[in-house]
């Protein structure tokens, strides 16, 4: 537990702007160190960096001892360094077995046979809680929290000496990531060295042995995980930090008036009944294990998967539409933030104007199709600081943002359209706690203007803290509706569980 | 911002290939030289107009050059065989641009099947067509067609020209300026989210295969009235031209990449290194080779210049 496996001194990284300065940093053999800080604060680039996908400009990163310099993943890979991403790199079309053994395959001389190679996807499927994933599933069809856990379990079962893992539990509900929390607690008591990045303070300091706090590409401080607390971390973090906007969420003036119908909708994906109507000025929480027909529930409302029963209409002025696609959807004034922001939402290597500026028929800044490209960059001027988004101007790349911001330029494509009803999948994931705050306070502004919100999360206290309704999605079922006066977190998660309680759960 | 630069680096190549060409050969800035390359570009314009939409919006289009010559036969046989006017017959040979290019987009977009593959198809078809239209003869049209392609008298362009400098305008124009041409891009860089932004997908795909479609039905025109005749064989091999000189122009064989103006630099470049390596006295067999370096040496550039780009975001 003594020797020092990574040490790192003086290592300084720049893209245009620094991004990482002056960064000592001491990992032990065995070490699980933590690393927080907001988006925007070098966490990703420091990992990059270890990873080999970037290369540093300065300073010095000695393992075990040697020097090491990566120049590019191969390298590090060699050298036993490993990395999970943040953005995900399993490739779609491959099975579930290929992805994980890729990397593997170029290790060894011989020719792995199929069947010990079956024999070790499913355990290492076993050991990350996915033991009934079928090893030839396509990677694709996969949902968000699978594919995480995979993504881990692809990168975790390699002899390495560092693991570094980059916000491994964002997609991933509690029980998943406690599962993958033990894991790591082996890997670690087994020698390897753990860098565990991420917003999750709680998982982090629960987790980590000692934790770093970045903050604008600086180390704040480095400390003991059991010296700290979350506010104390989300202090270290921001300076100006407020905790949990809590006064924001008055008692919304909420009218009767029903602003959309669903009328026992079903799809392919989600075979039961499903029935509710939604009013001005409510925010709606949608909870449910991971695949339990979260998202499925937010596409069929935005019409972006075809009902095979049911409808679904939209109530404003007195009319009634019935919503069928996305364009209809679109047009009533609906709006939609897809769970995974690169392959959903981004138009990758275009400028932040064009992707804050797509989806609408841009009212306002368009007459008779033709824009006006003055008003247009006025416009999106105006959102850029009204949602305090961090950027060098409209026309910097959209990969160039931190998370957050990028979050927070697809949100400012639907307020552009006056929309008023919001479907958001998981607004927050992947988000410091700073955006975290503006997107709930962003939320209940909606609401104050008589906006109808439905979203999604993992965390139920997200849901709790933010929602007025709550309901619940169990094996792809509506089980539940609970309202914040008879709400409380267990009542809730059991309600998460109801419909899987005929099978033994299979985590602890 | 950045595509203005990026545009204007190709037009300094272009300027730069000129004056190579104007130091190199002794008599490259004649009119003649003038009138021998801009006669030729009409129909490669605007047959490169449709490729680059198509390619923007994440799709690739081979069917140009064989519906080039499929239309070409129908402006032959319409006004030889069916006596019918000069404005008809453009007419019927861009509607048979059309529906080629509907078939195109209805099979690729509403039925899901890769454009390479149906197009490739209709590469097919549509020479076969042509060759069906005139029993696989050359037909004479004669002087009231080639006037399109001859220079108006007392400036030197061509009616052809003209349409083909108009075409090159309204699509930069539609590109940049207008809401479809932002949403054409949007579908191109990512379907997905574009779906997701309630941008019906499908009809873009669909209507820029047809509009490439009916390019390449006027490129037929262009195409006959160059040669007074309705040639079946007519722009065989054009769809790669095509493909080049977009590429050339920076346009993405990814989608979501591209610039019609760039494009048209990338047609001018082609033929002025065509006609000034002949005129440099090189053979033709040199003369593909060069221009096949030049084409390979573009996209190194371009993907140069994107990786560099991709470095700094990290």
């Amino acid at each position: 537990m003594a020797a020092a496996r990574l040490s790192i001194q003086n290592l300084h990284k720049s893209f245009s702007v620094p991004v990482l300065t002056g960064i000592n940093l001491t990992v032990k053999r065995g070490e699980i160190h933590g690393l927080v800080g907001e988006n925007g604060a070098g966490k990703t680039t420091f990992g990059s960096i270890l990873a080999g996908f970037v290369s540093k400009d300065n300073g010095m990163i000695t393992l075990d001892g040697v020097e090491y310099e990566p120049s590019g993943p191969k390298d590090a890979f060699e050298a036993g360094i490993s990395c999970a991403a943040q953005e995900l790199s399993l490739i779609n079309p491959l099975s579930v077995t290929e992805n994980i053994a890729l990397r593997k395959l170029p290790h060894s001389c011989s020719v792995i046979s199929g069947q010990e190679l079956e024999q070790r996807t499913r355990s290492i499927l076993q050991r990350v809680g996915l033991g009934s994933l079928d090893p030839d599933t396509r990677t694709g069809t996969l949902g968000l929290a699978e594919r995480q856990l995979l993504e881990f379990a692809k990168s975790v079962f390699l002899d390495c000496r560092v693991l570094i893992l980059d916000e491994p539990t964002a997609a991933l509900t509690a029980q998943q990531a406690s599962v993958l929390h033990e894991i790591v607690t082996g890997l670690a008591a087994s020698g390897t060295s753990v860098i565990y990045i991420s917003h999750r303070l709680q998982d982090v300091l629960e987790v980590s042995d000692n934790v770093t706090v970045l903050r604008d590409g600086r180390i704040v401080t480095t400390a003991p995980a059991g010296s700290m607390g979350v506010a104390e971390l989300m202090e270290y973090m921001s300076g100006d930090f407020q905790t949990g906007n809590k006064t924001a969420r008055c008692a919304a003036a909420q009218t009767p008036e029903p602003v959309l119908e669903v009328e026992h909708i079903t799809t392919e994906e989600l075979p039961h009944e499903i029935s509710f109507t939604a009013r001005a000025g409510e925010i709606i929480g949608i909870a449910g294990l991971s695949g339990s027909g979260r998202s499925e529930l937010l596409n069929a409302l935005f019409g972006l998967t075809p009902l095979t029963g049911g409808a679904i209409s939209r109530h404003s002025a007195g009319e009634k539409v019935r919503i069928s696609n996305p364009g209809t959807a679109k047009r009533s004034g609906m709006a939609y933030l897809g769970e995974d922001r690169q392959s959903m939402g981004l138009y990758p290597g275009h400028p932040v104007l064009t992707n804050m500026m797509v989806p609408g028929d841009l009212q306002g800044v368009a007459s008779m199709s033709l824009l006006d490209n003055r008003r247009e960059a006025a416009a999106a001027e105006k959102l850029v600081e009204e949602l305090s988004v961090k950027c060098d101007g409209l026309d910097q790349d959209i990969d160039q943002l931190s998370g957050g911001n990028q979050q927070k330029i697809l949100i400012a494509r639907w307020l552009y359209c006056n929309s008023d009803i919001f479907l958001f999948d998981e607004p927050t994931r992947g988000i410091d706690v700073g955006t975290k705050n503006m997107i709930y306070n962003l939320m209940f502004d909606l609401r104050h203007e008589g906006k109808t919100i439905l979203f999604t999360s993992s965390e139920i206290e997200e849901l709790m803290a933010v929602g007025d309704r709550i309901f619940v999605l169990s094996r792809r079922k509506l089980v539940e509706t609970f309202t914040a006066d008879n709400w409380s977190e267990t009542e809730i998660l059991a309600a998460c569980f109801r419909e899987f309680a005929t099978r033994t759960p299979h985590v602890h | 911002m950045r595509s203005l630069v990026k545009e204007n680096f190709i037009f300094a190549s272009l300027i730069l290939l000129v004056i190579f060409f104007g130091l190199a050969a002794d008599n490259f800035f004649s009119l003649v030289t003038l009138r021998t390359i801009l006669n030729q570009l009409p129909a490669l314009t605007v047959v490169t107009v449709g490729m680059t939409l198509v390619l923007i919006v994440g799709g690739i289009d081979l069917s140009v050059g064989s519906v080039l010559g499929f239309c070409a036969t129908i402006v032959g046989m319409a006004m030889m065989n069916w006596d019918f006017s000069i404005v008809t017959a453009c007419f019927l040979a861009i509607g048979a641009g059309i529906i080629c290019g509907s078939v195109n987009g209805i099979l690729a977009a509403y039925l899901a099947l890769p454009s390479f593959i149906v197009t490739l198809g209709m590469l097919e078809m549509a020479r076969g067509m042509a060759y069906i239209t005139t029993d696989s003869q050359t037909m004479y049209i004669g002087a009231s067609i080639q006037k399109l392609a001859l220079p108006i008298s007392g400036t030197g362009v061509s009616p052809a020209l003209v349409i083909a400098l108009s075409t090159v305008f309204a699509a930069q124009f539609i590109l940049t300026r207008t809401v479809p041409g932002r949403h054409i891009v949007a579908v191109g860089a990512n379907t997905r989210a574009a779906r997701m932004s309630g941008i019906d997908t499908k009809l873009y795909r669909m209507v820029v295969l047809a509009v490439s479609g009916a390019l390449a039905g006027l490129g037929g025109i262009f195409n006959a009235a160059y040669l007074g005749a309705a040639d079946p064989n007519a722009g065989a091999g054009m769809e790669l031209a095509a493909i080049a000189a977009a590429v050339i122009g920076g346009t993405s064989l990814m989608g979501g990449r591209g610039s019609v103006a760039g494009a048209f630099a990338g047609v001018l470049i082609i033929a002025i290194l065509q006609n000034g390596l002949a005129q440099l006295g090189v053979s033709e067999p040199a003369k593909r080779l060069i221009t096949g370096g030049v084409i390979i040496i573009a996209v190194f550039i371009d993907s140069w210049r994107i990786r560099r780009d991709r470095m700094r975001t990290g």
